[in-house]
């Protein structure tokens, strides 16, 4: 009985004691922590915290700063609706500044004054970004990438290398089975890829589309086209139309000898050849006709932070010269800013492949539709029903 | 030692045990699950289908069954349903060709390469499914070491299943071997040796003692084993994610791009829902198959 009891005694004491233990972890979110959320790759991730918050110190030595994985686009809309939640109460959204995001990805957001407008928050840095990389006042583009042809050299030399639109379907008719592209939700890679076919079958025009003049009746009349055109290229693909998972798997079939040319990230693939998982004998190649298009990651800041005073030094300093030059040299990614602001060594060492416009396709409705069409009327295709 | 000492009989005694008394106790117990369950699963079921039934329009709420119609004349979700259903039907038959053998084996060899084949039979269960899927990718895949070796001695290449249906059904295969080998090993420890040394004694056949003395009493575990397996495979996401086709797709991978893509709640809901019932379907047949084994028993 006694033995019973004192056993009963402990199990109390036990469940006590790590509730008590407990209680710290639940309230670490009020620990004076910094927190930036990404849904960026590792690369990025890595970036953030062995680049940019070691230098971040000479900046402010005291600030706390976690950089939290939220996984992709969708974990970080999450914690934006978290935070939408949080605004107009007393709660602690738990998030000060996210690494890429924009703010039509929460309906409703810039209207109930969710986030910091960068214009009017005496940002130092906003007036050296880079006029064709800004959308709104609330987002603020700090690195850059663009899309590339990735193509085995050993098989296709440069001369014969696809400069257009047109050479490079040519080229995939004439080598069947040598091209593949990823599902354009799994990766920006495949997924501008689509976009550029989008641009092709109306005049190769980016200007036509724009954040706000989405509706499902322009959409219906300007995304067929390019159906057909992908759908055309279907039976040439990898496979006869496979489409990989994501942009690493793209490079992987590259690197396998399996394919031999594929659409890339240029910071994904300087990376991969840096690594080695890439040969050097690797070529790359942009369109001449209008590039793939590339993208910007973007910084938003909530204004319901609790600490949006470092949250904001962090961007300055994200802006700065040395963060914008390493985004070069570390990442293989574009500035935020324009070239101007630089180091000029690197300026003149990148003059070559400074894309003298990379255009965008926003996003934002868009997005779903695009995808969604490319699932219904591409991905099935004719060959493999 | 008795030879009619079944395992039937001590859990006779064990249920006789629990009757006696300490009955609030195990109601105590079971409570926190319950109410986890209730909470965390009931209530959100509840919770989905009346989200795909009543929408909140600008006049009010509106009952209506249109997301299901909707899904249900679609071509395109029709087919991931069927793709599904095909790679879980497929799935299954070739869980129980591979691991019904392998459980004979295991129950019925007392040598010490059987011990072997057991630790190599449960490794699945230790390789997450990640790791597993860029694996395929590096042997079985396009230009993999599979290849490496059949182009070594001069053989043609192997036809890729990376990027088919194929792709996926080889990995949740290899992935659900261990537990269904677990769960029909367990059910071959009702088969007593003395009914099979019994039945070879009077001259039965290998297929004969399989069929009379060995599959009706394991056709309870056969059950649970298929709706079990029914029910992890039906709702996989990241073997049909990296090595499946782009289209059609497995439910899973489907809710999920409908959900965060689409950005479409409500449809992936009402996915969520059908899978659901689906799925329902096959755990009442677990369910049922449990029950009238504890009838059985009393």
């Amino acid at each position: 009985m006694t033995s019973q009891i004192s056993r009963r005694g402990l199990l109390k004491t036990a469940a006590l004691s790590s509730a008590t233990l407990a209680m710290p972890r639940i309230a670490l979110a009020a620990d004076g922590f910094v927190n930036v959320y990404t849904g960026s790759d590792s690369n990025i991730s890595d970036f953030w915290t062995n680049v940019i918050l070691p230098g971040f110190r000479a900046v402010n030595a005291d600030a706390k700063v976690r950089v939290v994985d939220a996984g992709d686009g969708a974990g970080l809309r999450a914690i934006a609706d978290r935070a939408m939640a949080a605004l107009g109460t007393s709660n602690d959204p738990q998030v000060d500044l996210f690494e890429a995001y924009t703010p039509d990805q929460t309906a409703g957001s810039i209207d109930a004054g969710l986030w910091v407008n960068f214009a009017e928050a005496n940002v130092d840095g906003w007036g050296r970004v880079n006029p064709a990389a800004k959308q709104t006042d609330f987002d603020l583009p700090y690195r850059g990438s663009q899309v590339l042809l990735a193509y085995d050299a050993t098989r296709v030399s440069a001369e014969d290398a696809p400069k257009t639109w047109d050479e490079m379907t040519a080229w995939i008719h004439a080598n069947p089975g040598q091209f593949i592209y990823n599902r354009p939700d799994k990766g920006g890679s495949g997924g501008n890829f689509v976009r550029r076919a989008i641009h092709e079958a109306n005049g190769r025009d980016p200007m036509k589309f724009t954040l706000a003049n989405y509706s499902d009746a322009y959409a219906a009349e300007t995304l067929p086209g390019a159906w057909g055109i992908l759908n055309a290229l279907a039976p040439s693909l990898y496979e006869g139309g496979s489409y990989s998972s994501g942009n690493t798997q793209s490079i992987q079939l590259l690197a396998q000898g399996v394919v031999t040319m594929t659409p890339v990230w240029s910071d994904q693939v300087l990376q991969a050849l840096n690594m080695g998982v890439l040969p050097e004998t690797t070529g790359l190649v942009q369109l001449q006709d209008l590039a793939l298009c590339g993208g910007f990651s973007r910084i938003t800041v909530p204004t319901n932070a609790s600490h949006q005073d470092v949250a904001m030094q962090l961007v300055n300093y994200v802006l700065s010269e040395e963060v914008q030059s390493k985004i070069i040299t570390e990442l293989g990614g574009f500035p935020g800013v324009s070239w101007d602001h630089v180091d000029a060594a690197l300026r003149e060492k990148y003059k070559d492949v400074i894309p003298a416009s990379i255009p965008t396709f926003p996003g934002g409705d868009w997005d779903a539709a695009i995808n969604d069409g490319w699932y219904r009327y591409v991905a099935p295709g004719i060959s493999r029903g | 030692m008795t030879t009619l000492a079944s395992p039937d009989r001590s859990i006779r005694k064990g249920g006789q045990a629990k009757r006696h008394g300490r009955g609030l106790t195990g109601l105590l117990l079971v409570s926190a699950p319950v109410m986890l369950l209730g909470w965390l699963i009931i209530y959100p079921i509840f919770n989905a289908i009346g989200r795909t039934l009543f929408v909140k329009g600008d006049a009010g709420v509106r009952f209506g069954f249109d997301s299901y119609h909707q899904f249900l004349t679609d071509g395109y979700s029709l087919s991931n349903l069927w793709l599904t259903l095909w790679v879980t039907a497929v799935c299954a038959a070739l869980l129980m060709a591979t691991c019904l053998p392998l459980a004979l084996y295991l129950r019925f060899a007392k040598s010490r390469v059987a011990a072997l084949v057991q630790g190599l039979a449960l490794f699945p269960m230790f390789v997450p499914s990640v790791i597993l899927a860029y694996a395929l990718i590096r042997t079985i895949g396009p230009n993999g070491a599979v290849d490496l070796v059949l182009n070594a001695v001069g053989l043609p290449k192997i036809n890729s299943p990376y990027l088919t249906p194929w792709g996926p059904i080889i990995g949740l295969v290899w992935d659900n071997i261990p537990l269904t080998t677990l769960m029909l090993v367990a059910g071959l420890g009702g088969v007593s040796d003395n009914a099979v040394e019994a039945a070879r004694d009077a001259g039965a056949r290998h297929f004969a003692l399989l069929r009379h003395i060995i599959l009706p009493q394991i056709g309870n575990a056969m059950l649970v084993v298929l709706s079990f397996t029914v029910l992890s495979i039906f709702s996989a996401f990241t073997l049909p994610y990296v090595l499946g086709p782009a289209s059609p797709e497995m439910m899973g991978p489907f809710m999920q791009r409908t959900f965060s893509q689409v950005l479409d709640t409500r449809m992936a809901v009402t996915q969520a829902v059908i899978t659901f019932i689906i799925c329902a379907g096959f755990g009442a047949f677990y369910v049922r198959s449990i029950a009238k084994n504890r009838e059985a028993r009393r």
